[in-house]
């Protein structure tokens, strides 16, 4: 398990402050936010790269700050793979035995091993510089792991790689992941990747840690307006809370009312996010919903999005987008200036208190 | 290096005309003094093989190969650390690095000369027990040392930062310490560019000639020889000494310049 206990790092321009996070062991967590957020200096704290100005990093509930990385069995992977440009891929690999002072046989059999693995035996002889992208990042992966690691760090370990062999990495982690019992760190500002692979992870903007948690409830409970928006929640509004039942709030945004399943007491300033794919346009009146948001509004651009989604923004008094199939978009005929009643179910808004009230 | 055809490009074409004036000067010069030393065939012959000649040109490189050894042994580990830190007064410890390199040669030459005489600071103690630096070997190799410091130490320097720390980074999360780090991933990688500043520190050690005399007039190295056959015997006497120099200077550093393309070279496309 790795802890970080309100940690404050000062690296030239960028700081990180009091950043507190929990790794349990055996998770894939994913460090998530924007790009220059500080997500790399966490991985570097975590392999005692850097020296915390405050605070300290627990791991498995003891105090590392003073224990040197070599000694830490922790193993970082960058963006940029950083082989060592003067050893073949097989010297690349046993780096890390060799410095451990393994036998020599036991170094050429896990080699062996992790060649195989990999799908890489064929590129043993071979100079980083001779290899494509997605064979660096294999070679750096099984280098990784052949100092048999308890903790594996991933720096964007996919942003150079093109789309199928993304894929095939992917697999790889995930089947690494599921064999080996490690406990793996990705950074990443690809929200995609966070679904399929993270079971917990935390958003880090600005040097600043806005949540952590199980990667569902991150992403359908924001508790900021940067995470939601970080999270690809489309549509962000301000408002006030008005009268409402105790488990129902009416938020005034621009005179209308948007009804929201949230607990929070009238009079506050809030934010309330939601994601388009939420948003149901009907057209014509008469069409009994359940939805508790039924606002009429008016078309102002409809943007395909080049796959089978289309994104409509509309005019309801505030701004809303929705997104819809493409196909529903063309039978429906949704062109700019076109009246449609917009329906929004009260339990996907997501009420989020100012940070300044909080 | 992409290929280009010289002969189509007309900004390389004028660089390479004024860039040969200063190539011209230089070979003019040569070609002067060769065919001057050449229609006196049995004179050169004869200064060639006096003893106190070969044995000068020797004591000079081997000085000189002598300093870039302790150069080597004190300064790469100034290198890196000036690369790879930064501290309060780091810029005060560069300008100290570099003073040999802006002093007068005589300056540089009284500084090493009051420090390692018998009555001086480092130089008495020795003495005492039988180490003299003042018309010594020693006094040479130190007053060489000192003079082509900075062209060895800012050379190696920059070899360590052309090496991306994410590289030693990575190398200590695999259980290397910051020496194993150094000794099986910096130097191998910066290995050029020790080898380059050691040539041309060596060439400067070699050049040397106000800071060795000021502390050891002998032995001779081949600077103070040329000057005094030069006062005592005249310009051909000396001018047959420069011209043997010369060959041996040239055919060393060209051997070296080739053999540089042997040293840690690597692909650096990853």
């Amino acid at each position: 398990m790795i802890e970080f206990r309100h940690l404050s790092l000062t690296l030239g321009e960028f700081a990180l402050r009091d950043v507190s996070l929990t790794i349990n062991r055996g998770d894939y967590y994913f460090i998530i936010g924007p790009s220059g957020a500080g997500k790399t200096v966490i991985l570097e704290a975590i392999a005692g790269l850097h020296f915390p100005d405050k605070g300290e990093v627990l791991i498995n509930g003891s105090n590392t700050t003073l224990i040197p990385p070599e000694k830490r069995r922790i193993s970082l992977v960058y963006q940029d793979y950083s082989l060592f440009p003067h050893m073949v891929v097989e010297k690349n690999i046993g780096f890390g035995m060799k410095m451990q002072k393994r036998p020599r046989d036991e170094i050429d059999r896990r080699v062996d091993e992790l060649l195989m693995q990999f799908g890489i035996s064929h590129l043993r002889n071979r100079y980083p510089g001779t290899l494509s992208g997605g064979e660096q990042q294999r070679v750096a992966i099984a280098r990784a792991l052949a100092s048999d690691p308890e903790i594996l760090l991933l720096d964007e370990p996919f942003a150079a790689l093109d789309p199928i062999t993304r894929e095939q990495i992917i697999a790889d982690l995930l089947r690494i992941h599921r064999e080996e019992h490690l406990t793996i760190v990705q950074v990443t500002h690809a929200r995609e990747e966070i679904l399929r692979m993270a079971n917990r992870c935390a958003v880090i903007i600005d040097g600043v840690r806005m949540q952590e948690g199980p990667v569902d409830s991150v992403f359908e409970t924001p508790e900021s307006t940067a995470v939601a928006r970080f999270i690809g929640m489309e549509n962000i509004l301000s408002g006030v809370v008005g009268a409402g039942t105790s488990s129902l709030a009416s938020i005034e945004i621009e005179g209308m009312s948007v009804i929201a399943v949230s607990k929070v007491s009238p009079g506050k300033d809030v934010s309330i996010a939601f994601r388009a794919a939420d948003v149901t346009l009907h057209v014509g009146d008469g069409h009994a919903s359940s939805a508790q948001n039924r606002f009429t509004a008016t078309i102002t651009a409809v943007i395909p999005l080049g796959g089978p989604l289309t994104q409509v923004h509309l005019n309801a008094g505030f701004p809303i987008i929705a997104l819809v199939t493409s196909r529903s978009a063309e039978d429906l005929a949704l062109s700019p200036g076109m009246d449609v009643v917009a329906a929004i179910k009260a339990s996907v808004i997501r009420v989020i208190e100012n940070e300044s009230s909080r | 290096m992409a290929q280009i055809p010289v002969l189509r490009d007309r900004c390389l074409i004028s660089f390479s005309l004024l860039g040969g004036l200063i190539l011209a000067l230089t070979v003019l010069a040569l070609m002067n003094m060769t065919v001057r030393e050449l229609s006196d065939i049995p004179h050169l012959l004869r200064v060639a093989a006096d003893s106190k000649v070969i044995d000068s040109i020797i004591l000079t490189m081997a000085a000189g190969a002598n300093a870039i050894v302790i150069l080597m042994i004190l300064g790469i580990p100034l290198a890196y650390v000036l690369a790879r830190t930064d501290f309060r007064g780091k810029r005060i410890v560069e300008t100290i690095v570099d003073i040999p390199l802006m002093l007068p040669h005589t300056v540089a030459g009284i500084l090493v000369y009051i420090l390692f005489m018998k009555r001086g600071l480092i130089g008495g103690p020795l003495y005492d027990i039988g180490f003299s630096f003042e018309d010594a070997y020693p006094g040479i190799v130190v007053a060489m040392l000192f003079v082509s410091s900075p062209y060895f130490i800012n050379s190696a320097r920059e070899g360590f930062e052309k090496v991306p720390v994410h590289l030693e980074n990575v190398a200590r999360t695999l259980g290397a310490s910051r020496f194993s780090a150094f000794l099986h991933v910096v130097l191998p990688l910066s290995a050029r560019y020790i080898y380059n500043g050691a040539i041309f520190s060596w060439g400067r050690a070699i050049g040397e000639f106000a800071a060795i005399i000021m502390i050891a007039y002998y032995p001779m190295v081949i600077s103070t020889l040329l000057y005094y056959r030069f006062t005592t015997g005249g310009l051909k006497e000396s001018s047959t000494i420069a011209f043997i120099m010369i060959i041996a200077c040239f055919s060393v550093f060209l051997v070296l310049r080739y053999l540089s393309h042997f040293i840690g070279r690597h692909d650096d496309r990853v």
